[in-house]
């Protein structure tokens, strides 16, 4: 019992608190961009404790948060996330005069993000995952002045109620059955009293909390919010909700199920098994309609949610394992993806339909050169860190002998190459004849260096993948430890 | 020295130097394409001096630990069935490195040639690879730049073509990616080790029903890219849409790798399985043999018609490994060879008429011999190649296959006989209609395809090879020989084949 041990919880709720007073406070000149780099410096020395505290677990308010090798490697995903997502608002047009609050509301929501994947009870789990809705509910919107951004606000907002709704009734089920509220201690009396596991009650909070986290994960079929909140909000936020949302509810995935109720996994791996094949099927189909990037990465980030669901429904560290590598690999291709939409974005109106690409690799090589690595590594081409995350997730499906599931993952991705492949066919294809030259505007340094960054990671992460293994086993052994 | 890790990242290096040159400077991306395609030659060059062609297993083996907690690495050598594709492989990209510098035209540049680098590259790792992983790493690799380039500057229908391209490729491959997660695991329950080494994987018994199962898998992604029929709905559009140049690779060294997989990772790693594959994809190859060579008869241009016979040439090459014959298995990997040597020279030959005529369709033209002599005496020994003519190279190979295909299945080479006939029905036509005849569709007597010293420098070299390996087959067969024993033998032992039939013994 040590409180001190939530530091990480407490820098990030301080340097929240202190953007919003800095949003009230009148900046001038260069200290317009003091919230922005406040908000930076808060996540590096975040990232740096969590790398300090690395090691055994450690807990605080009575077991209410864990802080050990899950929690604190999960939050290296949310922190990047979260930054790139600053980084990517950097000199946002759209969002001026809102960018201190912006900045706030994406720390905030980091906070809940953290929060979740480090909770060690049912209750923690869940102000966790509102603190991360609420805040993002807001960052839909925060464009007040564009219609689209508000109505994706509203329905993030609507679908997100429901998914709170129906998450905490599945709290209050599990927690009839066990008697308890602790994560550690749920596990504990499944294993250990008589007859628990034959509760029809336990399948019944299983299938209310599995909803529940499908919306966050935008699973089919709780997924239809997706495309249309995607396309409306502000394109970080989109990244955001991708990247740092999907992290925390996949989190939250293997807290509950690989983590808690391991016991009661005969109940649940068909059922989260059959989510991803339908996840994995539908979302890539859906994909293969859309003729706006910003759509179609809304897509693949539901079919992505159906790979990663892999690693849930094995029920086994491996799968575990595989998940965390793999979120690493699916936030920096989802980013640098996202960062080279926002500079097309900038330089031209409606520059997320797929016709605004044209050319785009040619006008602009490094950012062509970015955009077709994160592409081709969500399409799991190999030797990219996507193809190393699917090599691992459907290797721990056969594994766990769920072979049906790599298999559909396999045909699956054979159609997801054609949704991947058309951007790319078209940013290097040249301009028809006769149309105007790709318009170019000088590219927002920050933006850049995500995308940058994020290309760079999907070839050094399939390179040097061992060491990030490694990390990862210790993470998906901390899930299962009293 | 690694040299057979050198081989493979000097195109990788040269490929992302020319991508990163500015698309005016042409000259410097054609110095720079020359100089690695020569350099990666030499290279290979000397992987052949240093090869000990008593040796049955993979050697110069340059192996690094990639993610070991999965048993992955890079793991990559030659034995006697990589080693003249490699060296084929090397040879052809020289020469298309050559064509395409030679009509580089402005909106090709630096990145035409570099992504031809990294298809190179990428063929290269495929051959040597050991680690079933890095196979697969490179079976997707080398298809991204292929789908490219024929994005990017083929025919009217680039399009559609380079898209069925991908996705018949994919949806075998990824499969293939199943079958190699699923070898590497229960690989592992028999052994205790997690190791996807092709080497490791050839002594674990799987048991019938399994191994089928696993080749299967194998099987469809080989099928779709050797291709076999009915795979091979990507074929005649890639082919006729592809820039010419790129179907000259394409035909001559990417249809190898999935016979080349066939025999190297197939029948080695699962040979409990072969046995009950052995009639459908027999079948199959006949099917396409005749199918392809019918097809090529009827077609209405020239690069088509080439594009078929390849169909029909590829399915040869796969009888002559699935009969599980020493000396079929022999002639399919001395064919491998020949069919990527003749068909780039007959590419070669339809892209300088084109060239020289504006037209591909065999029946707008006719006469050339009288206004291009010189090509028409090369066109003519290209032709007798590659209907396999007594005396010339591909006679040999084919001669291997059909002896050792008699020797199992008599049947069998009465039916691929037919596709030996049929070669000569659609080559001749081939030959005679444009060569031959009342001179049309040219002026000049078609002096204009004459063959000049620019494709003289190409075609020479691929009949150079040709003569070579048509007088002395010897030569390569030394090399292949204990390997391909090695490849067929647990396959022959687990179908019960004669002992005097079997080279190796374990």
């Amino acid at each position: 019992m040590n409180a001190g041990a939530a530091l990480t919880l407490y820098v990030m709720a301080a340097v929240t608190v202190l953007v919003f007073v800095l949003a009230v406070t009148p900046l001038r000149g260069r200290m317009r961009r003091l919230p922005e780099l406040v908000g930076l410096a808060g996540l590096v020395a975040t990232a740096g404790i969590a790398v300090a505290q690395w090691g055994e677990r450690q807990v605080a308010f009575a077991g209410e948060v864990r802080i050990d090798r899950f929690g604190l490697l999960m939050t290296w995903v949310i922190l990047i996330a979260a930054a790139a997502t600053i980084l990517l608002a950097w000199g946002e047009p759209a969002a001026a005069g809102r960018r201190p609050e912006f900045t706030g509301l994406v720390l905030s929501a980091a906070t809940g993000m953290m929060l979740t994947v480090m909770s060690g009870d049912l209750i923690t789990l869940f102000i966790g995952i509102e603190l991360l809705s609420v805040a993002l509910y807001i960052l839909c919107a925060v464009e007040v002045a564009r219609e689209r951004s508000l109505e994706s606000g509203i329905k993030y907002l609507i679908t997100g109620s429901i998914g709170t709704a129906i998450l905490i009734y599945g709290f209050a089920l599990l927690y009839g059955v066990t008697g308890t509220t602790s994560l550690a201690g749920i596990a504990e009396r499944l294993g250990s009293v008589d007859g628990l596991l034959d509760q029809p009650l336990l399948v019944a909070a299983i299938a209310l909390i599995v909803v529940a986290l499908g919306f966050k994960a935008s699973a089919v079929p709780f997924h239809m919010w997706t495309p249309d909140v995607y396309q409306g909000a502000p394109t970080p936020v989109a990244a955001f909700m991708g990247t740092g949302t999907k992290a925390a509810a996949m989190g939250a995935f293997l807290l509950l199920f690989t983590g808690a109720t391991q016991q009661a996994s005969g109940d649940w791996r068909g059922l989260i098994g059959a989510l991803a094949v339908v996840t994995m099927v539908v979302g890539n189909v859906g994909a293969l309609l859309q003729d706006n990037v910003k759509r179609m990465l809304a897509w693949s980030s539901i079919a992505q949610a159906g790979y990663l669901l892999i690693g849930v429904a094995v029920g086994t560290l491996a799968g575990a394992e595989s998940l965390i590598y793999y979120l690493f690999a699916y936030v920096a291709m989802t980013l640098a993806a996202f960062a080279v939409v926002i500079l097309r974005e900038r330089e031209v109106e409606d520059g997320d339909r797929l016709s605004a690409f044209t050319g785009y690799g040619r006008a602009r090589p490094w950012a062509g050169v970015a955009m077709t690595l994160a592409l081709l590594s969500l399409a799991g081409f190999p030797p990219l860190a996507g193809f190393v995350g699917k090599f691992l997730l459907f290797g721990s499906a056969v594994d766990a002998d769920m072979a049906w599931l790599a298999i559909v993952g396999a045909v699956a991705s054979a159609v997801s190459v054609v949704y991947y492949l058309r951007v790319v066919i078209a940013m290097w294809s040249p301009q028809a004849d006769g149309a105007p030259a790709v318009r170019r505007l000088k590219v927002p340094t920050p933006v850049a260096a995500v995308a940058v960054a994020g290309a760079v990671a999907v070839v050094g992460l399939a390179i040097w993948a061992q060491p990030l293994l490694d990390l990862c086993a210790g993470a998906a052994r901390a899930l299962i430890l009293p | 020295m690694p040299w057979v890790s050198i081989t493979i990242l000097i195109p990788l290096v040269a490929s992302v130097l020319l991508m990163l040159l500015p698309a005016a400077d042409r000259a410097r991306a054609r110095a720079l394409a020359l100089l690695a395609s020569v350099l990666t030659l030499a290279s290979s060059v000397v992987v052949l001096v240093l090869f000990d062609r008593n040796l049955a297993a993979l050697q110069q083996v340059d192996h690094l630990d990639w993610i070991p907690a999965i048993g992955v690495s890079w793991d990559v050598g030659v034995d006697g069935i990589s080693i003249w594709l490699v060296l084929l492989t090397t040879a052809i990209f020289t020469l298309g490195t050559i064509a395409a510098c030679q009509h580089l035209p402005e909106q090709r540049g630096p990145v035409f040639l570099g992504l031809i680098m990294l298809a190179q590259a990428g063929l290269l790792g495929l051959f040597t690879a050991g680690d079933l992983v890095l196979f697969y790493v490179f079976w997707e690799f080398m298809l991204i730049p292929f789908a490219l380039l024929i994005w990017n500057w083929g025919g009217a229908d680039r399009r559609g073509a380079g898209m069925i391209f991908v996705v018949y490729t994919m949806v075998g491959s990824l499969l293939m990616l199943v079958a190699i997660v699923a070898t590497g695991l229960l690989a592992m329950d028999a052994t205790g080790d997690l190791s996807f080494l092709i080497r490791d994987l050839q002594g674990v018994a799987f048991g019938e029903a399994t191994a089928t199962v696993l080749l299967a898998g194998f099987l469809l992604a080989f099928a779709i890219k050797i291709p076999l029929w009915p795979f091979h709905g990507w074929l005649p559009r890639a082919y006729s849409q592809a820039p010419i140049v790129v179907t000259i690779l394409l035909a001559a060294v990417m249809s190898k790798a999935g016979v080349y997989g066939l025999l190297r990772v197939g029948l080695p790693v699962f040979p409990e399985g072969v046995g009950n594959l052995i009639m459908p994809v027999a079948i199959l190859a006949l099917i396409g043999i005749i199918y392809g060579s019918l097809l090529a008869w009827r077609a209405p241009t020239m690069r088509l018609l080439v594009g078929y016979s390849s169909l029909a040439h590829l399915g040869f090459i796969v009888l002559g490994i699935i009969v599980i014959d020493r000396m079929a298995a022999q002639g399919a990997v001395l064919q491998m060879v020949n069919h990527g040597i003749v068909v780039a020279a007959a590419f070669a030959v339809v892209m300088m008429l084109a060239r020289g005529t504006g037209t591909e369709d065999m029946d707008r033209l006719g006469g050339l011999a009288k206004g291009a002599p010189r090509l028409a005496v090369a066109f003519l020994f290209v032709t007798m190649a590659a209907l396999a003519l007594p005396g010339s190279n591909a006679f040999v190979g084919e001669f291997f296959i059909l002896a050792g295909v008699f020797n199992q299945y008599a049947w069998m080479a009465v039916i691929a006989m037919l596709g030996v006939v049929l070669a000569a029905v659609y080559m001749l036509r081939m030959y005679q209609s444009t060569m031959n005849g009342p001179v049309r569709g040219v002026r000049d007597d078609g002096r204009g395809a004459e063959m000049r010293a620019r494709d003289a420098i190409i075609l020479v070299p691929l009949i150079l090879m040709m003569l070579w390996i048509a007088v002395w087959p010897g030569s390569l067969v030394d090399y292949t020989q204990a390997s391909t024993d090695a490849a067929v033998a647990p396959a022959q032992i687990a179908e019960a084949r004669p002992v005097e039939q079997i080279g190796v013994t374990r």
